[in-house]
């Protein structure tokens, strides 16, 4: 009881902080920025839906999937240990009697709903202000939303067990692998995380009208594969993580 | 008074990569208060991070009364107020105080009740709604030291506690401390302040290079030196005489004469108390004045050292 009370306490007090923190107005500017796109381009007045659609989804492809989905992983999923990293406020938790393997937990399911919350919620906008395409959109690309958005925090929460200055090392992660790796033609594409969403958008996108990838350049991963690639890298991710922040001794020499 | 608990280092070396942080160290501290002294490097903050379970032995064992230093039972009896200087800036010291109880699993309104009751022991209870990042450094040092003792530990751990904090509130910090310690809490304070560590520490230990050089009372430690030289002062109104009758004593090194005052250095300590005590009945010599002067913390700390390098 007294465990789950701490518990408890520590998610509050990560959520709160995460949400008050400084990545919140920064994830706006761009969230906003596409707002402001979407209504200038105006897709619900197309008089061809299936272009609409496709062009609608190219957009989400381009800058929702491969830069805002992982930009909001990053601004919650590093900050709220890696904040606690780099403030030196880590050690107040860990004289506390509850478990590291929890403080972690903790801190891991007080970002998530955020990440999840702006994910979803800015698709869920997007897709409102796209108009009739955008409906069709909003159901087939949650599901990969929502595989890309548990994987990407995963997957930054072990950068913040590993990396003390873990925004910066995500950030390279993000510019390097997600971004020029994951776009480049052939199989490397296959080590960053935006592919197997992607895969999972074009599957999803194909019978509204999404024209299928030129497989030169983009050649999807089958949806089954790409689920389990996304499952995989979540759970692998969160559990290195645990390991990680139980046995790794945050402190300098004196 | 209640239960007491032990912090007990057993056989314990601490290595950082091929650095050694210390160096097979064997320590119980009990109840009361006691002090670790040491220069920047010695090994008193990794002792201290050791004690709180931050870090893991390499070798040898930390115990919080029967419990691993890094275990969650231990956790519980234990008490920390670090040296670092960070907090949750955006929050007020009540809120710090309340939320860091918190994570002991108390139930909000036990929460609220210990950290009232923290926050007037520390002097800060009309103070606590200030924002952290507008206090001044001697208001977070009692902020953190709130947050250290509002679950009732049994083994409290203080690393610096009197940095930043004015001559009045040293005061009213060492009162707690020693309230604290008179109810069977064991106190190990870190200080480089060895003056304020010889006033509240009942017993010192001394830590050189990794390794405890010393452990005791100040007096037993001063015992350990009675072979170090030792500055003494005399005060009589025959001072001129005093100071040749005192030259002439073979471990004698050094006399200075100034008005009343007689102020020698000695090799020998209990050999000159003993000569002395036969020159004075001897000479019909008057002395009104018989000290010590470096028969101090410092002292001690220094002869220590020097002698460990």
């Amino acid at each position: 009881m007294r465990t789950a009370r701490a518990f408890l306490t520590l998610w509050l007090l990560s959520f709160r902080r995460l949400f008050w923190s400084i990545g919140t107005p920064m994830l706006l500017l761009p969230i906003v920025a596409c707002i402001m796109f979407l209504v200038r381009r105006n897709y619900g007045a197309s008089d061809d839906p299936v272009q609409a659609f496709h062009a609608f989804s190219m957009f989400l492809l381009t800058v929702f999937a491969s830069f805002l989905v992982p930009l909001c992983a990053l601004a919650f999923g590093t900050a709220g240990l890696g904040g606690d990293r780099e403030d030196r406020t880590l050690l107040f938790l860990f004289i506390r009697p509850l478990p590291r393997g929890l403080i972690l937990l903790a801190k891991y399911f007080a970002a998530l709903p955020l990440v999840l919350g702006f994910t979803v919620g800015s698709l869920w906008i997007f897709c409102k202000l796209a108009g009739a395409p955008g409906r069709a959109a909003f159901d087939a690309y949650l599901p990969a939303t929502l595989y890309m958005s548990v994987a990407y925090t995963s997957l930054f929460h072990l950068f913040a067990a590993l990396v003390r200055h873990s925004t910066v090392a995500a950030l390279i992660y993000a510019v390097f692998m997600e971004v020029l790796l994951g776009n480049v033609p052939g199989i490397v594409k296959r080590v960053a995380v935006n592919y197997y969403g992607r895969s999972l958008m074009y599957d999803a996108g194909v019978e509204h009208g999404l024209n299928a990838p030129d497989a030169q350049w983009f050649d999807p991963y089958p949806p089954a594969d790409a689920r389990t690639a996304l499952w995989a890298i979540a759970i692998g991710a969160l559990v290195a993580a645990w390991l990680v922040f139980r046995t790794r001794e945050y402190e300098e020499p004196t | 008074m209640s239960e007491s608990t032990e912090l007990t280092f057993e056989n314990v070396t601490k290595f950082y990569g091929p650095v050694i942080g210390v160096n097979d160290v064997s320590l119980r501290v009990g109840p009361g208060i006691t002090g670790l002294l040491g220069s920047n490097g010695a090994g008193k903050s990794t002792l201290m991070k050791l004690a709180s379970g931050r870090l893991k032995p390499s070798l040898g064992e930390v115990r919080v009364g029967p419990h691993a230093a890094r275990s969650s039972a231990a956790k519980r009896l234990l008490g920390y107020c670090p040296d670092v200087n960070a907090f949750y800036e955006e929050m007020t010291g009540r809120e710090f105080v309340e939320t860091m109880t918190r994570l002991y699993g108390y139930s909000l309104a036990e929460a609220r009740r210990r950290t009232q009751t923290a926050l007037e022991r520390t002097g800060m209870a009309d103070r606590a709604e200030r924002r952290l990042k507008g206090c001044s450094h001697g208001m977070r040092q009692r902020i953190k030291l709130a947050q250290a003792i509002a679950h009732d530990p049994r083994v409290l751990l203080l690393d610096e506690p009197l940095t930043g904090i004015d001559p009045g509130g040293r005061r009213e910090i060492n009162e707690l401390l020693r309230a604290l310690a008179a109810d069977g809490l064991t106190v190990l304070v870190s200080s480089h302040l060895l003056a304020e560590v010889e006033q509240l520490c009942d017993r010192l230990v001394v830590v050189v290079n990794g390794r405890i050089l010393a452990e005791g009372t100040l007096g037993e430690l001063r015992n350990l030196l009675n072979d170090e030289p030792l500055t003494i002062r005399l005060e009589s109104p025959q001072a001129r005489l005093a100071a040749a009758l005192v030259v002439a004593l073979p471990d004698t090194t050094h006399v200075t004469v100034r008005n009343d005052s007689v102020i020698l250095r000695t090799r020998n300590a209990p050999a000159f108390f003993a000569e002395l005590g036969r020159l004075v009945a001897a000479h019909q010599l008057e002395v009104r004045r018989l000290e010590t002067l470096d028969s101090g913390a410092e002292a001690v700390f220094g002869y220590l050292q020097r002698s460990a390098t």
